[in-house]
């Protein structure tokens, strides 16, 4: 369970978040949506611990973000998974060993790692591509090889910041098919987008930002 | 720490150098380059220190006598030095014999000599101590005993020049400190400026190991490692350099003064394990800077 409490952002005079109050229940589907520069992002980042707030304190499954220490907070990123809009992928690293790097931080059995990453591959449908460097696949691919590492860790909460704005539509139905399947496994995910597209009939909750404030909050 | 920790440590610091492969060889080349100054100095301190030591085991007097000295003074001269405890051996070289050692000495230069109008060298004893021998001898007293008697025109004793030698070689010895230590400071920064192109080269993949939940040791140790593969590659070259070098100049007769053939001997086992030591040491410490400067994740 994710909570927010009057939770506030600022980056030198600009406010980022002002005074946030959320909840969102363990094994919830909710989009974040709202203009460019209504926080979306930043939203994002605090909840997976990238930075800081000013005011305010989150709670992830009881934990307190904002009191936590750096190795706990390490930690606690192994069960958040985090898709980024620009993939952010090692482009000198096979698809197979861009996947693999989030279980090779645990320090689990190479045996286990190559199992566990080849039955993700196979999950995004990838599993013929594994051998394959990020630059040569399409930018579906891509986004699938980036929610296959955010993913293959078991993550109890999977975070996703504009993960379909550099796709077509096609690509964009294939990738939110892709987190609905997630989120069917008791996966929270959270979606940040400005795409109406997405959005539109969506059987999900969306939360809507404006100037770094909560102006809506809507259950489907 | 697990073992499949460690591999993935070692793949990965291996990684790391085929990755910058160029940045790596260029810095162990110069930290190859520092050490074998530090190495030479340390290998021609030892051999200096080693042939300083062989002299400083034979004491040897010179009792120069006087040319007009008579039979009976150069008996009582004589009696004296075979009546020495200790003494190893006892030369009696007489003028002749000095100015045909001497003729001996200068080879083709010996020509030289017969402008000479008479035999300007003194008529001279040699004797020998085994210092190991002769602890309590007072070398001080048995010179001042010696030049008492009669017909006695100098005595040189050779701890004299060894003592003076001994005090160029302190001298010597703090110069290499100095040196040694400066050598250290640029192989630091070498190994320094090494680890942090290696972050830079990484900076993407470390942003996202950070992501997926790595923590910052599990990230630093490959650098770490990194540095210590460096500094035993740097050690493994320079002694093998400087054993090289040692076998080259061991074939060759080296003298001193063209008179004394000097034995060389290569770096005593504590004084290699010692460079080879430094050499990790320094590695480690220039990765450890690194990592606390440049690592921000």
């Amino acid at each position: 369970m994710i909570q927010l409490f009057h939770l506030s952002k600022k980056y030198d005079n600009h406010i980022a978040l002002d005074d946030i109050d959320l909840r969102i229940e363990r094994g919830e589907f909710v989009f974040v949506t709202g203009p460019s520069g209504a926080g979306k992002t930043t939203l994002l980042r605090l909840l997976f611990g990238a930075e800081k707030p000013e005011k305010g304190y989150i709670l992830i499954n009881s934990i307190n973000l904002t009191r936590i220490s750096r190795s706990k907070m390490d930690l606690l990123r192994r069960k958040i998974g985090f898709v980024f809009q620009d993939f952010k992928l090692l482009p000198q690293r096979t698809v197979f060993e861009n996947v693999a790097i989030a279980l090779q931080v645990t320090g689990e059995p190479a045996r286990w790692i190559r199992k566990k990453t080849r039955q993700t591959l196979e999950l995004v449908g990838l599993e013929d591509k594994e051998k394959v460097y990020p630059l040569s696949l399409s930018g579906g691919e891509q986004q699938r090889v980036a929610i296959a590492r955010a993913i293959v860790k078991g993550p109890v909460i999977l975070l996703a910041d504009e993960p379909t704005g550099n796709l077509d539509p096609d690509l964009t139905r294939e990738i939110m098919a892709l987190f609905r399947s997630i989120h069917q496994k008791g996966t929270t995910v959270v979606i940040a987008t400005h795409s109406r597209d997405l959005l539109e009939n969506a059987p999900y909750r969306t939360i809507l930002l404006q100037e770094g404030k909560l102006s809506g909050d809507t259950c489907a | 720490m697990r073992i499949r920790f460690r591999t993935y440590f070692l793949k990965q610091a291996l990684q790391n150098i085929r990755d910058n492969l160029a940045v790596h060889i260029l810095g162990l080349g110069t930290m190859v380059s520092s050490l074998l100054i530090f190495g030479i100095f340390m290998l021609l301190y030892s051999n200096v220190t080693n042939w300083v030591q062989g002299w400083g085991n034979s004491l040897t007097f010179s009792v120069y006598l006087k040319d007009d000295i008579s039979a009976y003074k150069r008996d009582k001269v004589d009696t004296f030095l075979r009546r020495l405890p200790g003494k190893k051996s006892l030369v009696y070289i007489s003028k002749n014999d000095a100015m045909a050692d001497l003729k001996k000495t200068l080879g083709s230069d010996g020509a030289l000599l017969k402008r000479l109008s008479g035999n300007p060298l003194p008529a001279s004893y040699e004797v020998f101590f085994d210092r190991s021998e002769t602890h309590d001898l007072n070398s001080e007293a048995v010179k001042t005993a010696l030049s008492k008697l009669e017909g006695v025109a100098e005595v040189q004793c050779s701890e004299e020049w060894l003592n003076n030698f001994k005090q160029i070689l302190d001298i010597v010895k703090s110069i290499f400190f100095v040196i040694g230590g400066l050598l250290c400071v640029c192989v630091i920064f070498i190994m320094t400026n090494t680890i942090k192109l290696t972050i830079f080269y990484r900076k993407s993949e470390i942003e996202i190991l950070k992501l997926v939940g790595a923590t910052d040791w599990f990230i630093k140790v490959p650098f770490l490692l990194e540095g210590i593969i460096q500094g035993i590659l740097a050690g493994v070259l320079t002694l093998s350099l400087l054993g090289g070098g040692y076998l080259f100049f061991a074939t060759k007769d080296l003298q001193f003064f063209s008179t004394i053939s000097l034995g060389l001997v290569f770096l005593p086992l504590n004084h290699m394990i010692l460079l080879f030591l430094i050499s990790v040491v320094l590695g480690i410490i220039g990765s450890l800077i690194a990592i606390g400067r440049f690592f921000k994740v």
